[in-house]
């Protein structure tokens, strides 16, 4: 099966602080060659914790921000600002986002109403269709047109608001929907709501999901696939079961292990990290996590670790995996040091 | 009152005086503490929990709100306190740690410099020795070069570091209760844990009490002793947190522990989200706040609130909760 999204090595590297000729004297590795793809119909989750990169990722996606190197393509077709690439534009006709934040997503002079259906007169649709397709939308999202249709963001509570990104976002009619934090400012019981019209909406409208969020709970609910992101770096992705099941990178076992159990009698041992996630600025050397890994040897601080199979689609960055060519190697080595 | 109570809140009703009129942000709300014990108050934006916890260091500023009832922390009555005492028992009998710990900071002092004025200030120590003080509780929390870091603005240090630095000066006079105000929600998960688990230990180094506002039943379950759910301003069930939240007795319990995903849930099943969201406060309301979302409502849930009723230490607001109890 040929991929809905490819996206390849994508990178951007952020400027910070200025010498006197205004040259940047440091940067930000945000996105450090990422790539991924999501088949049709199914949902990627992204987790990491803050600064991990994952927040930019999508925006190097929808090209908010534009990617310093890397290839974003749709059904085999390349998209960007580089001439030979099909435009952004275009790009964004078939791949909209909601944001964490539902108030600063919508213009808060403009109704409900209007704020669905702009997008759609941007790529074409005349005015009145774009109206009765906002009116459409708003029912499918639950608010019911004949009460919301006139109304401004002030007046909705956050779920509502957040109803109205999620109508917004679709009535350009994309494949694919970023969802950045989508539910994370709701509370539980609101969220419940949204999560279940996030599905509703997927199997209605054959949509793929990008989830982004750090609720490891909610995102192993919630997708198909699970990329994990640490100091923009994936170091381990694959089904969802296989990786909250069996997970292969150290990083990866300790993010799921630190969680707090839902429930009064699956409390649990936690394997604590130490330590914050280092600074963005400037990265460990070899593998990233290294500083914080338990099991890291002389070769982590090193080598940077490639992506190994696990199992089927199943992968991870790691040296100490069984299946890594290096770990042999390093097996060796110990016994020759030893 | 027993003796053995640190904290006894009868009865606790916070008003604000709103632009449009009053907000009713906390009602009836009965609780204590015992010494050693961690109680979490459970619940939603909205519900009261912090409004509760600030009433406890009477944080509010006097002129917008109306308290009444009856707060008695360590055999003292808050109520009556003169802003002298006050400031006296702030810090010293009880300690609290927000969310946002930049906010509880002052940005141009350094995090040595405010630990050692707590220090100095409660327990009359010298300068000298309110800095050793401060020592001790930053490599305490585990801050890594904690002689360097004492020297350090609030803003020269990670989000992780900084939560720890504001435990060091909530405890840095070992206060008898410490009010934790979500103080891990803005935290990673990693990070979270690190802290959850450093406020258990500290507690039972230091023989506390303390008082833990979330909306995470994880984290409920991770800390506390017992735990209080609230909704529009009231206590609605409580109990030992194994009890209520492995066998909820109120309908929004029930609902809330519904609404959570679960790991390892049927992901083809959907959620059981309660329907509509929480009342607006501007109107005092008598009748369960929750009847309108509830699906057990009668016509007998539109009548004043009857008394919580209580059951093997526990305790809950619902007329239909009694039947199957």
């Amino acid at each position: 099966m040929t991929a809905l999204l490819r996206v390849q090595d994508l990178k951007k590297y952020f400027p910070v602080g200025k010498d006197l000729l205004g040259r940047p004297t440091q940067v930000v590795q945000a996105v450090d060659g990422v790539s991924f793809s999501v088949e049709k119909g199914r949902t990627l989750g992204i987790v990491g914790e803050s600064g991990c990169g994952k927040s930019t990722t999508a925006r190097l996606l929808m090209h908010l921000i534009e990617p310093d190197e890397g290839r974003i393509s749709i059904r085999g077709k390349e998209f960007g600002n580089i001439s030979g690439r099909h435009p952004v534009a275009e790009l964004r006709r078939q791949m909209q986002m909601v944001f964490q934040d539902s108030y600063a997503s919508l213009n808060p002079r403009l109704t409900i109403e209007d704020s669905i259906a702009f997008g759609p007169q941007i790529h074409g649709v005349s005015e009145r269709e774009a109206r009765q397709q906002a009116r459409d939308l708003l029912e499918k999202v639950g608010l019911n047109p004949n009460v919301f249709v006139r109304r401004y963001p002030h007046e909705l509570s956050g779920g509502q608001r957040q109803r109205v990104n999620i109508a917004r976002a679709l009535a350009i009619k994309p494949e694919i929907v970023l969802l950045d934090e989508a539910v994370s400012a709701l509370d539980k019981s609101v969220q419940a709501q949204v999560l279940n019209l996030l599905s509703d909406l997927k199997k209605e409208f054959g949509l793929t999901y990008l989830f982004i969020s750090h609720d490891l709970n909610v995102v192993q609910y919630i997708s198909d696939d699970v990329m994990v992101m640490y100091l923009g770096q994936v170091v381990e992705s694959g089904p969802v079961e296989k990786l909250y099941q069996n997970p292969a990178h150290p990083y990866t076992r300790a993010l799921l292990s630190s969680v707090p159990s839902q429930t009064p009698h699956e409390r649990k041992q936690h394997k604590v990290l130490e330590g914050d996630p280092p600074n963005p600025i400037a990265p460990p050397s070899g593998c990233r996590f290294h500083p914080r890994c338990e099991h890291a040897r002389a070769i982590c601080s090193s080598q940077q670790p490639k992506t190994t199979k696990v199992d089927g689609l199943h992968q991870a960055a790691c040296f100490m995996l069984p299946a890594n060519p290096s770990h042999e190697k390093y097996i060796q080595l110990q016994e020759v040091s030893a | 009152m027993s003796a053995d109570k640190l904290i006894d809140v009868r009865n606790l009703n916070v008003t604000f005086k709103g632009e449009e009129g009053p907000v009713y942000a906390v009602s009836d709300v009965s609780f204590d503490l015992a010494a050693g014990e961690t109680l979490a108050l459970l619940g939603e934006s909205g519900c009261g929990k912090s409004v509760t916890m600030k009433s406890l260091m009477r944080l509010h500023p006097a002129h917008k709100t109306r308290i009444e009832g009856q707060i008695n922390i360590d055999g003292v009555d808050l109520l009556s306190m003169r802003p002298a005492a006050l400031s006296a028992m702030r810090g010293k009998t009880v300690s609290m740690v927000f969310q946002e710990p930049m906010l509880a900071f002052d940005p141009v002092y350094t995090v040595g410099d405010q630990i050692i004025e707590s220090v100095m200030r409660h327990e009359g120590f010298s300068r000298a020795d309110a800095r050793k003080r401060a020592l001790e509780m930053l490599e305490r929390v585990r801050i890594p070069s904690a002689a360097k870091r004492l020297d350090a603005y609030p803003h020269e240090m990670s989000g992780g570091m900084r939560q720890r630095a504001m435990i060091a000066l909530a405890l840095a006079c070992k206060p008898k209760i410490l009010l934790a105000d979500e103080p891990t929600t803005a935290l990673d998960a990693t990070v979270q844990i690190q802290v959850l688990l450093l406020l258990k230990e500290l507690q039972r180094e230091l023989g506390m009490s303390m008082i833990f506002v979330t909306h995470d039943v994880g984290v409920a379950i991770e800390v506390a002793d017992r735990t209080a759910v609230m909704y529009a301003g009231r206590i609605i069930e409580e109990g030992p947190v194994d009890d209520v939240l492995s066998n909820p007795w109120h309908p929004y319990t029930q609902g809330l522990l519904g609404a959570t995903v679960h790991p390892g849930m049927d992901r083809k099943e959907a959620l059981s989200a309660i329907p509509g969201s929480p009342p607006q406060l501007t109107r005092q309301i008598t009748e369960c706040a929750f009847a309108p979302r509830c699906s057990y409502r009668t016509d007998e849930c539109l009548k004043p609130m009857p008394a919580a009723y209580q059951a093997d230490s526990r305790a809950v607001r619902c007329i239909h909760a009694l039947a199957e109890v």
